[in-house]
């Protein structure tokens, strides 16, 4: 996109909404142990000044009984886990951001002596809560006037490297079941090396003659072991034989170049039978 | 890398353009500093769940699809999940009266939606608010993700007049 058409885009987005909310930059922030700071940027695009809460847990991205990715949570991390969630703290941790004005929170990371290489994870909560409601009366006594508020909780990963890390993950189980127009797709993802396997996951079917008929990407972060179901549309298939090819690779278009540890990409197919 | 940075210098440039009385919405990157350079996040609340005047003794639902629903719009990297959880109050606190006056609020199974992409609550799939749920945000023209909630209080007929809040917390998890 050109920058003019840039421009004209971010100001026809700009003036769309009045609403509340406030932009968060960048959605993961990565530490490095020599400096051990970091930074997350809040801007509140409002008229109305945003009230924020800045807080950590421990938690990371793992799949349920259905194949759908969610953020487990562990309260308690034990010691040999790879919590940083103790030991990162943010500066502030309560402002109001006024209206129109960006406030940067500074995330310095204290961690135990003697710790091993590797990354660290954490999820930094970003609690942003906006105007409230209009409180006025009501003239009929045989009423009462009721409205919730709305608060949001942004939540983002933080990792904290240290020494020499690096990453790397499996696919085992790669499986498939045409469902209505999609095919639903399973694979058993193993992270491998010191760090979290942030990268890009891309399933496609193709026919005999390596024609796509039907594909899907998305981002990925194996943190352990994670079994995620996609699903690819593919509409009607003729009966015969087709093959699915899945691959994961490290590329992230969403974070710079530099951030994400590289890996060679990892590939895995499997036929795929249409009655 | 060159052209990389100067669209991230400009997109935050755009990003403090002043615009006095009315949300911005962002794409695409943010620059802060070598360290934390990466795409913007933005969820934003479009509406709060409002049930306005509602009778005594009756039930009072608002549906996801009505205007008075809960709405959030969520703005980040194309084709990425999101984790969606809620804590949602059962009871809302008469503010205009002593302490204890209260009515129950419930949510169903199917109280809430999320859209991919655009905002059209119509063709929006259903989910319950109280488990949660896991969306997509759109692709590369329209990296957004809607949301909406409904819920029906029930006060008594006996409850004091008067304005009744709450608050709900939509949590989003970037994975």
């Amino acid at each position: 996109m050109k920058p003019t058409g840039l421009w004209v885009a971010l100001l026809l987005c700009a003036g769309r909404l009045g609403a509340q909310g406030v932009v968060i930059a960048p959605h993961a922030v990565f530490i490095d142990a020599r400096t051990r700071s970091g930074a997350v940027l809040l801007y509140n695009p409002n008229a109305e000044p945003a009230e924020v809460a800045i807080s950590f847990f421990y938690g990371y991205p793992a799949t349920d009984s259905a194949g759908r990715i969610v953020v487990r949570t562990v309260e308690r991390p034990d010691s040999t886990s790879s919590s940083a969630a103790g030991w990162i703290q943010a500066f502030p941790r309560r402002l109001t951001v006024p209206p129109l004005e960006r406030q940067t929170i500074r995330l310095l990371a204290t961690p135990p002596a003697g710790l091993v290489d590797g990354e660290y994870w954490a999820r930094l909560v970003i609690s942003a809560k906006g105007g409230q409601l209009p409180v006025t009366g009501v003239a009929d006594t045989a009423k009462v006037k009721v409205g919730l508020t709305l608060e949001v909780r942004t939540i983002i990963g933080v990792f904290y490297r240290k020494g020499a890390v690096h990453t790397g993950v499996t696919v085992s189980g790669l499986r498939t079941a045409v469902v209505g127009d999609s095919l639903a797709v399973w694979a058993r993802l193993t992270q491998q090396g010191n760090a979290a396997y942030i990268g890009s996951v891309h399933a496609a079917l193709v026919d005999s003659t390596g024609r796509t008929l039907g594909e899907m990407k998305a981002p990925i972060g194996v943190y352990y072991t994670m079994e995620p179901r996609y699903a690819l549309s593919i509409g009607a298939l003729a009966p015969g034989r087709y093959r699915l090819r899945f691959d994961l690779s490290t590329g992230r278009e969403d974070l710079a170049p530099e951030l994400v540890l590289p890996s060679p990409p990892v590939r895995d197919s499997v036929e795929v039978r249409v009655p | 890398m060159t052209a990389r940075r100067a669209r991230a210098g400009l997109l935050l440039l755009g990003l403090l353009v002043p615009r006095p009385g009315l949300s911005q919405g962002v794409g695409g990157s943010v620059g802060i500093d070598a360290n934390v350079i990466g795409q913007a996040l933005t969820v934003t609340t479009l509406s709060n769940l409002n049930f306005g005047s509602v009778p005594k003794g009756i039930a009072t639902t608002v549906q996801p699809t009505a205007a008075g629903a809960g709405a959030w719009q969520i703005q980040g990297t194309k084709n990425a999940d999101v984790s969606i959880g809620f804590v949602l109050p059962t009871l809302l606190i008469n503010v205009q009266a002593l302490p204890g006056s209260t009515i129950p609020l419930s949510f169903g199974a199917t109280s809430g939606r999320w859209n991919r992409a655009t905002n059209n609550v119509a063709g929006a799939t259903a989910f319950n608010p109280s488990a949660g749920t896991t969306a997509k945000l759109g692709p590369t023209a329209n990296p957004y993700l809607y949301l909406w909630i409904g819920g029906t209080v029930s006060p008594a007929a006996t409850a004091k007049p008067g304005v009744y809040t709450g608050t709900i917390i939509v949590t989003i998890a970037y994975l």
